[in-house]
C-alpha cells in the first residue's frame, strides 16, 4: 500500500519508483500462500453448509474426513507441481523484467507455504480420525 | 463419450461435492484438474495446477483485491459508520420511517469505502439498530433495512464481486466500478420509496424521530467529508485514468488509514484486526479465482459454454426472455451459495451466452449479476446478511426471530427486482458513465 502510494506521488513529480510494480506483485504473491493455512484453519473459505448442518455430528465428521482426504490429495499435488515449476524456472534462469529478481525464489517460497498448508490439512485429517475413533 | 457429456458429468460431481461443505475453491480446482486430465492429458492437468495457481497469486491486477479489502477493514474499524449514520439521521430522521431511510443511505455511503456486503450490514447494524429500537421501530423494518442496506455495499463501488467479474471476463475494473454508481443510487432511492410506502400503510412500523435545525443538519454534513473525499479521489482517479485500480485501492486505503489516525479512531487492536481480516478475505477470494480459472479451462475444452449458447439460440426466443432465465438462475444460485463463489463458478458458463450470443454489453451484465446475487445475501436459506444482522441484533437489542428479519426483507426484495427491471429497460443508467471514461 505504502509503496504503491509512494510510486503514484513520485510519478507525479516525474520520478516513479523503479520496479515498484514488480515488488508489489511479489509481496502480494507471497501474502496469499502465507495466509492459506490460517484461512483454512479459521474456516475462512466459502463452503455450502446447507445440507451438512442438518446431519448428525458423527456423519458430519465422516464427511469432513472424506473432504479432508480429497483436499490433502489435491494440495499435495499442487505442492509437488509448484516445487517442480520452481525448479524449471531455476534451470531456465528466468528473472523479473526490471529488478531482475529470480522468479524461482518466489515460487519455492509459495511451494513451501503450500507444503505447510498441506501439513495443516493432514493434521486436521488425523484429528478427524481421532474424533471418529473416540466415538 | 463426447466432451460435453464429460463436462456435464464433471459439473454434477462438483455439485455433489459442494454439498459436503468442502470449500468451493478446492472443489472447482479438483474437478477442473481431473476433468482437464481426462480430456487433454495428465501432464496438461498437472501443469494447470502449478501455473494457473501461481499466475493468479502473482497477478498485479489482482493486488487490487487485498488493497480494497484493507480499505473496507480500516473503515469498518474506525467509526466512519457512526458519522455517516449521523448525517442520514439528521436529514431524514424526523420523517416517518426516516431512521430506516437514514440506515440504507448510510449503507450506500459506507459501501463507497467498503466492498463487502456482510461487513456493511454488520457495521451499520451496530449504529442503526439501537436508534431504531429507541424510537420504537418495528423489528421487522429495522433489521430488514440493515440487512438489505448491507447488500448495497456490494453494488456500490469498490465491490469485490465486480473486481472478480472484471478479472474473469477481462473487462476494465475501472469501467465496472464507474458503472456501479448510478445503479446503487437507484436501488437506494427504491429502498427509500419502499420504506415510505410501508410506513404510510402501517405508521406504527416506523414512527418519526427527533427533528433537527437546519444548522445542525448542515453541520452533520462534515461527517460525510472523509468518505466523500476518498470516494472522489478513488473513483475520480479511475474515471479520468489518473491511476490504475491497484493504485486507486492503495491510495484509498492509505486515505482511510490517515483519516482514522488523525481522528484517533483506529486503535492498534483495530489495525491488527484489519490486517488479519484482509489477509484471510483476500486469500479466500484469490483461492476462489484460482479454482474458477482451473475449472474454466476444463469447461473451455468441454465446449459447454458454446454448446449452451447454440442450444439456447436454437429455441429462437427473444433475448430478453433468455436473459430473464439467466437472471432467475443467478437468483436461485444466490439463494443457496455465497454470491462471490456463485459468480466465479457461473460466469465462465453464462458470459459467452449473454455477451457473445445475445449481444448484451459485458459491463451491463456484470452490474446486473451483482445486483441479482445481492438478493441472495438477503434471501433464505443462505442469506448471509440476515444471519449477520441476527447475530448483531441479539447482542445489542435482544433476540429478533429470523422469520421477522426475512419478513422485513420482502419489500426491499421487491425494490431490487424493480431496480433490475428498470436497468433492463434503461441500460444507459449503467452504461452512461463508463462510456464517458478516458
Amino acid at each position: 500500500m505504502s509503496l504503491t502510494c509512494a510510486d503514484v506521488f513520485a510519478r507525479y513529480f516525474h520520478h516513479p519508483i523503479f520496479g515498484s510494480v514488480e515488488l508489489v506483485s511479489i509481496m502480494a504473491t507471497l501474502a496469499v500462500p502465507m495466509a492459506l493455512p490460517h484461512t483454512h484453519k479459521i474456516g475462512g473459505h466459502v463452503g455450502v453448509e446447507i445440507v451438512v448442518r442438518l446431519l448428525s455430528e458423527k456423519t458430519q465428521t465422516i464427511i469432513k474426513t472424506c473432504t479432508d482426504i480429497l483436499s490433502l490429495g489435491l494440495f499435495a499435488l499442487v505442492t509437488w507441481r509448484m516445487m517442480a515449476y520452481a525448479r524449471d524456472l531455476q534451470l531456465t534462469g528466468e528473472v523479473s523484467m526490471n529488478l531482475e529478481i529470480p522468479f524461482y525464489y518466489v515460487i519455492y517460497t509459495t511451494g513451501f507455504c503450500l507444503l505447510v498448508f498441506t501439513l495443516v490439512i493432514f493434521y486436521d485429517l488425523v484429528d478427524d480420525i481421532r474424533k471418529l475413533k473416540g466415538k | 463419450m463426447s466432451p460435453t457429456a464429460i463436462g456435464i458429468i464433471g459439473i454434477l460431481i462438483m455439485i455433489i461435492i459442494f454439498l459436503s461443505r468442502m470449500p468451493v475453491a478446492y472443489v472447482m480446482a479438483m474437478v477442473g484438474y481431473l476433468g482437464f486430465t481426462v480430456m487433454v492429458s495428465g501432464k496438461g492437468g498437472l501443469a494447470l495446477l502449478s501455473r494457473n495457481i501461481y499466475d493468479v497469486f502473482s497477478s498485479y491486477g489482482l493486488t487490487t483485491i487485498p488493497l480494497f479489502v484493507l480499505m473496507g477493514q480500516f473503515a469498518f474499524n474506525s467509526g466512519i459508520n457512526r458519522r455517516l449514520y449521523d448525517t442520514g439521521y439528521k436529514f431524514l430522521g424526523s420523517t416517518r420511517g426516516g431512521l430506516a431511510m437514514a440506515t440504507v443511505s448510510a449503507c450506500t455511503a459506507f459501501g463507497a469505502v467498503c466492498g463487502s456486503s456482510p461487513a456493511t450490514a454488520a457495521t451499520m447494524a451496530t449504529v442503526g439498530l439501537p436508534e431504531m429500537k429507541r424510537y420504537n421501530y418495528a423489528d421487522e423494518l429495522a433489521t430488514g433495512a440493515v440487512a438489505s442496506g448491507g447488500g448495497l455495499g456490494m453494488i456500490m463501488p469498490p465491490s469485490i464481486v465486480l473486481i472478480v467479474y472484471g478479472v474473469l471476463t477481462e473487462q476494465s475494473i475501472g469501467a465496472l466500478f464507474v458503472a456501479g454508481v448510478f445503479p446503487s443510487i437507484l436501488v437506494t432511492i427504491l429502498f427509500i420509496i419502499s420504506i415510505y410506502i410501508r410506513c404510510t400503510l402501517a405508521p406504527e412500523q416506523g414512527p418519526p424521530g427527533q427533528r433537527f435545525t437546519l444548522k445542525e443538519k448542515i453541520a452533520s454534513l462534515l461527517g460525510l467529508g472523509e468518505t466523500l473525499a476518498v470516494f472522489i479521489i478513488v473513483m475520480g482517479g479511475l474515471f479520468v485514468g489518473l491511476f490504475t485500480p491497484t493504485e486507486a485501492a492503495a491510495i484509498g486505503s492509505m486515505g482511510v488509514l490517515v483519516v482514522s489516525l488523525i481522528r484517533r479512531q483506529l486503535t492498534w487492536r483495530g489495525f491488527v484486526n484489519s490486517l488479519y481480516e484482509t489477509l484471510s478475505t483476500a486469500c479466500m477470494v484469490m483461492m476462489l479465482i484460482a479454482g474458477a480459472v482451473i475449472f474454466g479451462k476444463f469447461l473451455a475444452v468441454t465446449r459447454i459454454p458454446f454448446e449452451l449458447a447454440s442450444y439456447v439460440g436454437g429455441f429462437d426466443l427473444p433475448r430478453s426472455v433468455v436473459m430473464g432465465m439467466v437472471i432467475f438462475i443467478y437468483f436461485l444460485g444466490g439463494c443457496f451459495m455465497d454470491a462471490l463463489a456463485f459468480v466465479t463458478l457461473t460466469v465462465p458458463v453464462f458470459y459467452p451466452l449473454v455477451v457473445t450470443s445475445l449481444g448484451y454489453d459485458p459491463i451491463w451484465f456484470g452490474i446486473i449479476i451483482v445486483m441479482v446475487t445481492e438478493m441472495g445475501v438477503i434471501t433464505p436459506p443462505v442469506g448471509i446478511n440476515v444471519y449477520v444482522v441476527f447475530g448483531v441484533a441479539r447482542r445489542i437489542i435482544g433476540e429478533v426471530p429470523l422469520e421477522s428479519i426475512f419478513k422485513g426483507i420482502f419489500p426491499f426484495l421487491i425494490a431490487v427486482v424493480a431496480g433490475i427491471i428498470i436497468l433492463m429497460i434503461f441500460p444507459h443508467i449503467i452504461l452512461f458513465l463508463p462510456r464517458l471514461m478516458y
